[in-house]
């Protein structure tokens, strides 16, 4: 009786492997090299999901702006992955007026829709006065801008200020043009009644080199090869982005499961097979402190020499050895791809005999901060818990005691929000790739308002923002910008720290992977080997 | 006095066994709503606020955003008319909006909650025909080298952390041995069936699809196996300690003594007297097996209701976290109905309780 119990179940064991062994063989038949079972090339790329819509108007997170670039076509787009110079895309030139304000567009002549239909003027004013005035979370970035159809070919944005900015900003997916017709049919609107989100989650109404087969948010996104492009057609005619963690994904793109892996950390891309390409840049992500200006929330860190002291108390070298390859030291709050950042000899360094003097020089003894930070929060990979606690580790070496106060990134948010920290870890990454995205540091606007610096708290500096908003012409706003990230640097109350690495990881039959601080990778331009 | 009263009286007698799971049913919707208002308020009490965790760093500086985002969520109003809006939005099947997705999460929780069933009822499957056979050899070759070493298998699968089993079987089969498929419910480049019932497996063979059918199955294998694990174990120990306390009965020893084959003493008399405590585990482990699939879905990039409450409880997004809350909460509350009708099936005395 035993033994027959015990046959029945190692039986059972057997054909249990057995169906194992056999479905992994069947699966395994798909090729490696990213060929499909329906004939064409397939991509699958991994990626730790942020992605909320497929509404180009509504997208503001990374994973959608990959979508976006991909199904949806801009006026203006960069050049692979230099953001220093917008190029034609939809419109065949550009011109800034003198004063900054207005911008005056050509469009391109015989660019279509998906559907096969011509591209109108109507359709750029009605896409981008739709993302104005729906009131979505990227609406912010045509703040103020009129947009108007001169002719038939020609559009102008203009702007009640100088807006030198605005060809960095129209290259942002959220700006992407819609088939305003078939988008009106299902429901879009110019205004917040807007009702087309749903059926753009499913469906897309674009130009671009791909359209959406299948779009879940927290799972897997498929696009296929918009037949209709009129450009170079993509080398794959479907591409899938599947949502997988980091340690997973190195295991997939390791085993030709996935060809491309977006997250992996500076340790996580140590010690990869020849086989694969590893892509390391610094992000445009930048982690920097801030010490809390308002003397309500703290006495010791409004003091400038307290300020001082902690920039000179942080050990920089060691931070950029825990963030692992591809990581820099950031010289100031506009991070390296960008026009106008500083140059790296320019970066703070370590001087603890200086931050000692600086102390000392405060008045304030054995001072005590609380330090508070996004506990569970990844920066590419960086874990922000033991980048605090070299910091607190570093500053003690000075004679300032950091107190860290880690919360879930909801809960720390809000402190953050609502200037309530007394000093802060946080990171800011580029809304576009343009300069002026930097002056939400100075005093009044959106983080200088979180270090407790309200207008008026730092007239020079304020000055040298404005001078640097309205300055037209590359040289004149590098050197605009250099000269406020001095002044911020001298006497502000942040301590920029680094950029974290961005490590992309692709099979060796993928080509042309190129870092985009916008839209992280340009599906289109990806090539087969 | 009601003119259907006393008939009630003189009439036919409502059955024990139907009263018994009227009762219980009854119950079971007064939990239920007991559960809508648990996860509303707990939901509610959770520090942080939606609107920072949804829109971005630009977009708060707005207060006109603001105020239309939460307008829009109806989080302007006071809590108990949200609590009122959001069960008068359920009795119509109405979830909400989710947050993330702006989809009702009605449907989001139909495209998740098939996903984490097959997963979760591969791994009940697989542990209840394992578990019990496992613990039948084990009480009966007591003592022997099959009871130790099952023994000790169960405690490692009860004591190991299911996610790092889940990390160390997707390396071994997956990387290593390359004999299992990699992350998600089937090949991408096979596409999925069309759905019907939402298990994948079940569609593919509706629609014929062999392929399909293959690679959803190997997919499920490895995942399955991992969850079950534990289960696999605690049926084991419960099954084993059952039989054995059976096999000492004095009926089983009567049976025995009139000469009756083993088969039909262990079929007839042992198993299903050791039943009863059985299918207590197995239901309450099916419940574990829910919240358990969080961190084996992570792993495995399944896409089940796992990622989806992970990524909702993450980014505030409470109508999502309500609806995950009361789903779960409800198939728990299936699982414990099923379980005491069982009970009430096997065991007569128990209706009269």
């Amino acid at each position: 009786m035993a033994t027959r119990s015990q046959k029945a179940a190692v039986l059972l064991a057997g054909a249990l492997t057995l169906a194992a062994c056999g479905s992994g063989g069947t699966s395994s038949q798909a090729p490696a090299d990213g060929g499909g079972a329906g004939g064409g090339k397939t991509l699958v790329i991994d990626t730790s999901f942020d992605l909320k819509t497929a509404d180009p108007g509504r997208t503001y997170e990374p994973t959608g702006l990959i979508v976006g670039k991909a199904v949806y076509e801009t006026l203006l787009t960069f050049d692979g992955a230099d953001v220093t110079k917008p190029v034609p895309a939809l419109a065949e030139s550009y011109e800034l007026s003198e004063d900054g304000k207005t911008l005056t567009l050509k469009l391109k002549q015989g660019s279509t829709f998906a559907d096969g239909s011509p591209i109108t003027a109507d359709d750029v004013v009605f896409s981008l006065t739709r993302v104005r005035d729906m009131k979505g979370t990227p609406s912010f970035l045509l703040d103020g801008v009129e947009v108007a159809k001169t002719d038939d070919t020609t559009v102008t944005l203009t702007s009640k200020t100088a807006n030198p900015a605005l060809p960095y900003i129209l290259p942002n997916p959220a700006l992407g043009i819609l088939n305003s017709k078939l988008a009106k049919e299902h429901g879009a609107t110019a205004d917040a009644q807007d009702k087309a989100e749903q059926w753009l989650n499913s469906s897309s109404a674009g130009s671009g080199p791909y359209t959406i087969e299948s779009f879940n948010v927290s799972s897997q996104v498929t696009l296929k090869a918009n037949p209709k492009y009129y450009g170079t057609k993509p080398a794959y005619d479907k591409v899938v982005l599947r949502n997988v963690e980091a340690a997973t994904q190195k295991l997939n793109v390791q085993r030709g499961d996935s060809q491309i892996a977006l997250n992996l950390s500076g340790d996580q891309v140590t010690g990869m097979p020849a086989t694969l390409q590893v892509k390391k840049t610094a992000s445009a992500n930048v982690i920097f402190l801030l010490a809390n200006q308002d003397s309500s929330i703290s006495k010791t860190t409004p003091n400038a020499k307290f300020v001082e002291a902690v920039r000179k108390g942080v050990d920089y070298a060691g931070l950029l050895e825990l963030a692992g390859e591809g990581a820099t030291q950031a010289p100031g709050v506009i991070p390296s791809q960008i026009l106008g950042a500083l140059p790296p000899e320019q970066a703070a360094k370590r001087d603890v005999e200086g931050a000692k003097a600086a102390l000392a020089a405060s008045g304030l003894s054995n001072p005590t901060v609380k330090l508070e930070y996004p506990s569970e929060l990844t920066v590419n990979g960086l874990s922000f818990q033991p980048l605090a606690e070299r910091i607190q580790a570093n500053l003690k070496e000075v004679g300032i005691t950091v107190d860290l106060q880690p919360a879930p990134v909801t809960t720390a948010l809000d402190n953050y929000r609502n200037g309530k920290e007394e000093m802060g870890l946080w990171y800011w990454g580029p809304d576009y790739p343009d300069p002026s995205d930097y002056l939400a540091f100075l005093p009044g606007k959106t983080v200088g308002l979180r270090a407790g610096w309200k207008e008026g708290a730092a007239k020079e500096i304020e000055a040298a923002g404005v001078k640097a908003a309205e300055a037209i012409g590359d040289d004149a706003r590098k050197s605009a910008y250099a000269e406020v990230q001095n002044q911020l640097n001298a006497a502000g109350p942040f301590v920029p720290l680094i950029q974290p690495g961005q490590n992309i990881v692709s099979a060796a039959s993928v080509t042309g992977i190129e870092y985009h601080p916008v839209w992280t990778v340009d599906v289109a331009d990806l090539g087969a080997k | 006095m009601k003119p259907d009263a006393p008939r009630e009286r003189t009439g036919r007698r409502v059955p024990p066994l139907a009263r018994f799971l009227v009762r219980r049913v009854l119950l079971a919707v007064l939990m239920a709503w007991g559960i809508t208002l648990v996860t509303f308020v707990l939901t509610n009490l959770v520090p942080g606020d939606p609107v920072a965790a949804n829109l971005g760093q630009r977009a708060l500086g707005d207060p006109a955003i603001v105020a239309q985002w939460r307008a829009e969520h109806g989080l302007d109003k006071p809590l108990w008319q949200q609590y009122l809006l959001h069960l008068q939005g359920l009795l119509h099947g109405d979830f909400g909006t989710s947050q993330q997705s702006h989809r009702p999460v009605a449907d989001d929780l139909a495209e998740f909650v098939p996903a984490t069933l097959e997963l979760a009822g591969a791994a009940i499957l697989v542990s209840l025909v394992l578990g019990v056979a496992f613990g039948v050899i084990a009480a009966l070759r007591r003592d022997r080298l099959a009871d130790h070493t099952l023994r000790v298998v169960s405690l490692i699968g009860i004591s190991v952390p299911t996610f790092w089993l889940a990390l160390m079987a997707f390396y071994v089969f997956f990387y290593r041995l390359q004999i299992t498929p990699g992350s998600g419910r089937v090949d991408v480049a096979l596409g999925s069936a069309p759905p019907v019932t939402g298990l994948q497996t079940v569609d593919a063979l509706l629609a014929g699809r062999w392929d399909i059918f293959a690679s959803a199955a190997g997919h499920l294998v490895t995942p399955a196996l991992v969850l079950a694990l534990y289960t696999i174990g605690l049926l084991t120990r419960f099954t084993r300690s059952a039989v054995l306390e059976v096999l000492g009965q004095d009926y089983v020893r009567a049976a025995r003594a009139k000469g009756l084959p083993g088969r039909v003493i262990l079929f007839r008399y042992v198993l299903r007297s050791a039943l009863v405590p059985v299918i207590t585990v197995a239901g309450l482990a099916f419940g574990s097996l829910l919240s358990g699939t969080v961190l084996v879905e992570a792993i495995f990039a399944w896409p089940g209701i796992g990622q989806y409450a992970y990524k909702s409880a993450t980014t505030l997004d409470l109508p999502a976290v309500m609806g995950v809350g009361l789903v779960v909460g409800v198939v728990y509350l299936a699982i414990n109905l099923v379980v005491d009708v069982l009970y009430g099936v096997i065991d007569p005395r128990v209706r009269l309780q």
